[in-house]
């Protein structure tokens, strides 16, 4: 008899450690999601923790160098940049609701892929199942700038249309670079 | 004398055994007590951790619900009275880039930058369905080789990396992720068949692990069993997810109707993924 009231006990437990989990991750999410901090505040930043840790460690092995980690992220993510072709100027992320097994973010997106810019909206599912965790993509909305073009519009609309996100980043390489040989071809013959 | 004593002493009924009983009665009353006392103490000290949570659990709450009135009252960015440290500011900047990588992920192709290379990632998606991501450990110097991946090995790597990999690694990575993905959505098709419409199916599905070559028995919806249809699926091209040649055949004994049926159905299969096909005529027999 007292081992049931030990385990409504420890049940109550995991399931108040569970909640706490959860709100942490809100309110960091949350907090990450409305700050903005500009280039140069980040410049400032890096130079002043530079000097913070140099004071504090005089010489030793710098710990957690969140400056290193920082810049190694940077480099990879100027390198995906180059190599893609595809350049991201901005990046809104909003976390709408999360539960254990279940997240689901809304993401606005602008970008350019060579000489051709494009804005996207979408909503992101991410669930966890037994095995792994499950990335749908719903809500999807495309904005081009030669939208005047009647391929382009067919191609983008049927893509909203199956939320097909990485189709439309996968052609959005090629066409662009398609765009961008038509485009120094007319030039050249104006 | 001594010798009498004795004999007191250990006999089975006598004062030592008595003795001897009296003791372990004690020491299972000492036991039970102690076993009891425990089992208080760690009742009160669960009690104890439940308030003590759930305290931490109404403050966390009480900070977010704070956190979300400030939001709604001042739409975009939140005013920080305190000057946040450098680094606050240098993380919230490492969040924000593991974001944009993330991003890429999405895209199709990500990855990051090693001692002796780069490690790609190549992402696989069906419509707006993410599924797996293969990985691609690249050396690139003093020429490009592949270190290490996580390829299947029925995909034709080796032959792709001696065409592609030396002159134009972009395009590698793209003809790669145009086999792996259209592998994956064949794949895909196959596992909704068997997910959403395994009562229409007879026996089980036949495929490669390719999945290039589908071969089963199914009954269409609503109409009398005894018929199934054989269906054979073949995609001949590892780029698409699209059969080119497919044969759907029933029994010489079926009537014409059900003839002319797998007709139509070696039509559609030929434009449409077959579980969308599959849906296709659930909805018409239930119309």
């Amino acid at each position: 008899m007292d081992n049931s009231i030990c385990q409504v006990y420890e049940d109550k437990i995991q399931s108040l450690e569970e909640e706490i989990k959860l709100l942490a991750e809100k309110y960091e999410d949350s907090q990450q999601e409305s700050t903005f901090f500009s280039d140069e505040e980040i410049l400032m930043s890096k130079k002043s923790f530079e000097r913070e840790f140099w004071r504090e460690s005089q010489g030793c092995e710098s710990p957690s160098d969140l400056k290193a980690q920082l810049e190694s992220l940077e480099t990879d993510l100027s390198f995906l940049m180059k190599f893609t072709g595809i350049q991201f100027t901005s990046h809104f992320k909003k976390t709408m609701e999360k539960t254990r097994n279940r997240t689901v973010q809304k993401h606005r997106l602008s970008g350019n892929c060579h000489s051709l810019s494009f804005q996207l909206e979408f909503q992101l599912l991410e669930m966890q199942n037994k095995e792994n965790v499950s990335v749908v993509v719903s809500d999807l909305s495309i904005t081009m700038e030669s939208g005047e073009d009647s391929g382009v519009s067919k191609f983008v609309s049927s893509i909203e249309e199956h939320g097909n996100l990485l189709a439309f980043f996968r052609s959005l390489s090629s066409y662009a670079e398609w765009y961008e040989h038509r485009r120094c071809t007319f030039l050249h013959f104006k | 004398q001594g010798k009498m004593e004795e004999g007191k002493a250990y006999s089975p009924h006598g004062l030592f055994a008595h003795l001897e009983m009296l003791e372990a009665r004690a020491h299972e009353a000492d036991v039970k007590e102690e076993e009891a006392k425990q089992q208080e103490e760690k009742l009160a000290r669960l009690k104890a951790r439940v308030q003590e949570l759930t305290l931490q659990r109404d403050e966390l709450q009480a900070k977010v619900d704070l956190q979300q009135k400030r939001q709604l009252e001042k739409e975009g960015v939140a005013s920080d009275p305190a000057q946040p440290s450098a680094q606050a500011v240098l993380e919230w900047k490492i969040k924000r880039v593991k974001a944009m990588l993330q991003v890429f992920c999405l895209t199709g192709i990500s990855g990051k930058l090693t001692k002796q290379g780069v490690c790609f990632c190549i992402s696989t998606a069906y419509e707006g369905t993410y599924l797996d991501s293969y990985y691609l450990d690249l050396l690139t110097k003093p020429e490009v080789r592949i270190l290490r991946h996580s390829i299947p090995i029925f995909i034709p790597l080796e032959q792709l990396a001696k065409k592609y990999l030396q002159t134009d690694i972009r395009r590698f990575l793209s003809v790669l992720s145009n086999h792996l993905n259209a592998y994956a959505a064949r794949k895909y098709q196959a596992d909704q068949l068997q997910e959403h419409f395994s009562d229409q199916i007879e026996g089980t599905l036949q495929t490669n692990s390719l999945c290039n070559l589908l071969v089963f028995n199914y009954n269409v919806p609503n109409k009398s069993k005894t018929f199934p249809f054989n269906v054979r699926l073949l995609y001949g091209d590892l780029c698409s997810s699209i059969p080119t040649k497919v044969t759907v055949s029933c029994t010489s004994e079926a009537p014409a109707s059900l003839a002319e049926m797998a007709a139509a159905h070696s039509d559609l299969f030929c434009h449409v993924a077959l579980h969308k096909a599959f849906r296709s005529f659930s909805d018409a027999g239930e119309s």
